[in-house]
């Protein structure tokens, strides 16, 4: 009889801490989805939903506040998705506050972000519809990535006739850099500048002491002179 | 010479006609005797709901039945429970860090603990170690005149028996499945924190953000007749057995290998029916 009553109380306790946990677990799923907190309703109407789900989150500066009850088509051109918020966020939620969609990292779920909106305006009210960001979808972008890419191809296709004139030798830089007549025509050039400049040395040395240049350099020698003279007496008077 | 070897073709085709003949008697065997069973299974499964409404309850022999079943069983279930949850977390991480998505390793941990790891294992281990025990417990009365001699006492057996025993096997086997659930999240919880470092609220707060009441509940509710396939199954085999002490044997054998493939069934119905019910 002692063992029996034994057994109901494990039973008990099994069966109970069993009960226990599912509703603690129900509870912390349900306090997740916003069920058990007292809360608000507020509708966006966008053009695309990109992806957004039943269930989704909806955020408001990086935190969870809520989640997306309902999305309904109602015209060709309007999505109007519904959201719960939990009440407490109310006050921060200004009547400008915008919805934009966006995506929970690159391989995450879709998150409805709201912008805090202006300071002095009033609070957003329960059941009204909100201003909202038309979200950048990945079409969008991928449009975008092919307009640069077709722009990125004309530019190629123009470097490669560039750079096919420059290897068969034909305009300026490709004459330079690979026409080897051209090479040997600059070395030439070169030979011919050093030369000249040798004998232009030689030239000016000729006329340094010729009678009639020679006043005109020792004139020059000397102005340099007086002005170093006048250089080191100024140096020494401030010393 | 071509007599002989006429006589021969003549006796090689008689040979083959009569091993085809005793091949098909054989699949006719087989498949009314598959349908024997089946047609005994339904009487015995109307016998069950009809004994299951009508009073007395049994009500000391099913919470004895609940404590042998669910109590008895919790330490091999919470043990595989555990490991499991710690295993599959050790396996996926190299592969969900090679994406760089370790951090979703709570929730894909979660998800496939609640939906499918924890239900199925907790009830393919209770099939085994539950259902081979009814099996063999009730062939071994059965050998032994017990349910007829509680026949003759005026006791309902049926009722004493196997009513009892499918209740305690319908409502412990999803108290097993949460419990071993919950070890399966501390075993992964550890996991977790073998290759990486994440805070216990942290790790929580994962696992229930990426539960849905669309998740837990089927998952739940298919629990219920997991334990009651185990129960009844086992329960008919033991029931039915009559080939003496051998019968034992094979009535716990029959009892494990039925349960188990009917798990797999009705798990596949019910994600079936979950799948058409959400969409």
């Amino acid at each position: 009889m002692k063992k029996e009553s034994g057994n109901k109380i494990k039973l008990g306790v099994f069966v109970a801490t069993g009960v226990v946990l599912f509703i603690a677990g129900i509870y912390f799923i349900g306090k997740t989805k916003q069920l058990f907190n007292t809360t608000f309703r507020i509708s966006a109407e966008f053009a695309n939903v990109s992806g957004l789900q039943v269930g989704n989150n909806v955020r408001f500066g990086g935190i969870t506040v809520g989640t997306i009850e309902d999305i309904n088509i109602i015209s060709d051109t309007i999505v109007r998705v519904d959201m719960v918020i939990d009440e407490d966020t109310r006050r921060f939620i200004r009547r400008d506050a915008r919805a934009i969609i966006g995506s929970d990292g690159l391989m995450g779920n879709k998150v409805m972000n709201i912008t805090p909106g202006t300071p002095g305006q009033p609070e957003i009210k329960d059941k009204d519809m909100m201003l909202t960001i038309t979200p950048v979808s990945m079409d969008d972008m991928f449009a975008t990535l092919k307009v640069t890419a077709d722009n990125a191809a004309l530019i190629t296709d123009d470097m490669a006739a560039v750079f096919d004139n420059i290897r068969s030798g034909r305009g300026t830089i490709g004459k330079l850099l690979m026409d080897t007549t051209f090479a040997g025509n600059l070395d030439k050039t070169i030979i011919n500048v050093k030369q000249g400049t040798a004998g232009f040395n030689q030239n000016m040395q000729a006329a340094k002491k010729s009678i009639l240049l020679r006043g005109y350099f020792k004139k020059k020698e000397q102005a340099a002179e007086d002005k170093k003279e006048e250089k080191q007496e100024k140096k020494n008077e401030s010393k | 010479m071509s007599e002989q070897t006429n006589t021969g073709t003549v006796e090689q085709k008689k040979a083959d006609t009569t091993t085809e003949v005793k091949e098909s008697v054989k699949i006719t065997a087989g498949l009314s005797k598959f349908f024997e069973q089946v047609a005994d299974f339904s009487i015995f499964m109307g016998r069950y709901f009809r004994e299951l409404i009508r009073p007395p309850y049994e009500i000391n022999e099913i919470l004895k039945q609940c404590y042998l079943v669910g109590y008895k069983s919790l330490g091999l279930v919470g043990i595989t429970g555990f490991i499991m949850g710690l295993v599959l977390t050790l396996q996926s991480q190299p592969t969900l860090a090679e994406f760089g998505a370790e951090a979703w390793l709570p929730n894909m941990v979660a998800v496939s603990i609640v939906r499918e790891i924890g239900p199925v294992i907790t009830a393919l281990i209770c099939a085994g170690k539950v259902g081979s025990g009814i099996g063999a417990e009730l062939a071994s009365m059965k050998v032994t005149e017990q349910i007829d001699a509680m026949e003759v006492s005026g006791t309902n057996p049926f009722k004493y028996i196997v009513v009892s025993r499918v209740i305690a096997t319908t409502l412990m086997i999803p108290v097993l499945v949460v419990l071993s659930n919950a070890l399966a999240f501390i075993g992964a919880y550890i996991g977790v924190n073998i290759t990486s470092d994440v805070s216990f609220p942290l790790f929580f707060a994962k696992v229930f953000e990426a539960l849905k009441f669309s998740d837990v509940l089927p998952a739940f509710i298919k629990t219920f007749f997991f334990g009651f396939a185990i129960g009844i199954i086992s329960c008919y085999k033991g029931y039915n057995s009559n080939k003496g002490t051998e019968g034992v044997g094979l009535a716990a054998n029959a009892a494990v290998v039925t349960a188990s493939l009917i798990i797999f069934i009705l798990d596949m119905l019910a994600v079936q029916v979950t799948n058409t019910i959400l969409n």
